[in-house]
């Protein structure tokens, strides 16, 4: 079993490799993913793009000759090498430039996290295990084909389930199907406060107002069909209270009330009603 | 109790009562009020009258605050100040610890006599990576954050129409900007607000 998982090891590493290099050499993202990693900081912002392609070269490089035949245990140490280097240089990113975007194997904006790190671990373990093969990958899978299937099916899917930038292929469709299935966010009813601030914020009773108020939003309470809201305010230098009634049900700033009521002798200084719709003919705009 | 209903009943009655309008106490007109507060304030100067910061300390209706550029301010809580923590509150609910914005008028002394104060706001941008009951799960700036939904507290804008409380529009995936209240030395906030594209 261990040779079987030993000659399969070039296949999966080689895969990833090139995998890897295509974002490097031939995104039209290149450019961006590069200014994104944490190679800026490593080597500089003008380094950072022929650093990346550089990599990039180096990978297909690896990835080939791991690919194509014979099989070498030189090309194993190399592939082993660079998953090392990967590990190094994300943990590195990773302490350095915690802001900064994996660049490995998608030009999405990926942080560099846990499941980077198991990857490029991952990687290391396949190329220290392909170092002993003696066979080449495709005579291994010739003869056997359902384990060899089987053993690349499980590397691909650890691969995978491991690489962040995947994530928008399989895991967020899975998490939106179990959102539709379970409700997770349904129960919320009710008229929140900020519906009834903004209804308020649209009045002409608030526009009248407004200069004298000095507060956010002190205190509200429900009462029949309106929506009382208080806020502080000075009136020619008396604290008062500014109180709003904002009906509950539907949107209609129109019809919001206010008073502004003396703090100490709870007098009401001042008060308007709501406007009704103004009535008549309306002008109507339409778009040339 | 007996004394904020009959408060409350007094500013109802105002409220839904007769007109007053025009006063013989004097003009509303904008520049009337704005006309006795000429703006002070220094083009790229700190504004005087705002502070924000960690409480260290409360004495009284005294907030001790340390700024995040380490300033020290001393916040006076006052009757007519309000109070939002998550949603409109109370003096004693704020707690050593918090974090807060403030604003109001500083006084000769230094104190900031705050007309509101915002008590551990947050407001992120994020996107949603996983939804659990009551919970969102953002990614924000490659960090995960935990967003509780506080039932008849949390409420959702989609695409800028009034606020309602039903989150169950929001999906996995999508960009949201979350005004919250955050908890203390966590990566988890509460929902005040949700705005996302439906």
């Amino acid at each position: 079993m261990i040779d079987l998982i030993a000659a399969l090891q070039p296949l999966v590493v080689g895969a990833v490799l090139i995998w890897s290099a295509r974002v490097k050499l031939v995104s039209r993202h290149a450019a961006a993913a590069a200014n994104r990693s944490a190679l800026v900081r490593l080597v500089g912002q003008r380094r950072a793009l022929p650093a990346y392609r550089l990599l990039g070269g180096v990978e297909v490089t690896v990835g080939a000759l791991l690919l194509l035949p014979p099989a070498r245990p030189a090309e194993a140490l190399a592939a082993t090498g660079l998953a090392v280097t990967f590990l190094a240089y994300l943990a590195y990113a990773r302490r350095a430039a915690p802001t900064s975007s994996c660049g490995c194997l998608s030009a999405r904006a990926t942080p560099v996290s846990g499941r980077s790190l198991a990857r490029a671990g991952l990687l290391v373990a396949a190329g220290a295990l392909a170092l002993p093969a003696a066979d080449g990958w495709p005579t291994t899978l010739a003869e056997r084909p359902v384990a060899g299937g089987a053993v690349l099916l499980a590397e691909l899917a650890a691969v995978v389930a491991l690489s962040p930038e995947l994530d928008h292929v399989w895991l967020l469709p899975l998490r939106r199907l179990r959102a539709r299935l379970t409700h997770p966010l349904r129960g919320g009813s009710g008229v929140p406060l900020l519906a009834t601030v903004q209804q308020l914020q649209l009045s002409e009773a608030y526009r009248q107002v407004a200069p004298l108020l000095r507060s956010d939003v002190r205190e509200h309470w429900d009462e029949g069909d309106w929506r009382f809201v208080g806020h502080a305010a000075r009136y020619h230098g008396r604290p008062v209270t500014a109180v709003f009634a904002v009906p509950l049900a539907g949107s209609e700033p129109e019809t919001v009330r206010v008073a502004v009521v003396d703090d100490a002798t709870g007098h009401t200084l001042l008060s308007l009603a709501g406007t009704p719709p103004a009535s008549g003919p309306r002008l109507s705009v339409v778009p040339a | 109790m007996n004394q904020t209903m009959d408060r409350r009943r007094l500013l109802a009655t105002a409220a839904l009562g007769g007109v007053v309008g025009a006063t013989g106490l004097g003009s509303l007109a904008p520049e009337a009020a704005f006309a006795a507060e000429p703006a002070t304030i220094e083009p790229g100067a700190p504004d005087p009258n705002f502070a924000e910061g960690r409480i260290s300390r409360i004495s009284g209706s005294m907030l001790l605050v340390t700024g995040s550029d380490t300033v020290l301010h001393s916040i006076r809580i006052t009757d007519g100040t309000s109070i939002w923590k998550l949603h409109p509150t109370t003096f004693d609910r704020v707690v050593v610890g918090d974090g807060l914005y403030a604003r109001g008028v500083r006084l000769p002394d230094g104190t900031l006599a705050a007309d509101s104060v915002w008590v551990n706001i947050v407001n992120l941008h994020g996107h949603i990576a996983a939804v659990g009951r009551n919970v969102l799960h953002l990614d924000h700036q490659g960090r995960r954050i935990v967003a509780h939904v506080v039932p008849d507290r949390s409420a959702a804008v989609y695409n800028g129409t009034p606020a309602v409380s039903d989150l169950s529009l929001l999906r996995v995936g999508r960009h949201v900007q979350v005004l919250g209240a955050w908890h203390p030395d966590t990566n988890e906030i509460d929902i005040a607000t949700v705005y996302a594209a439906a």
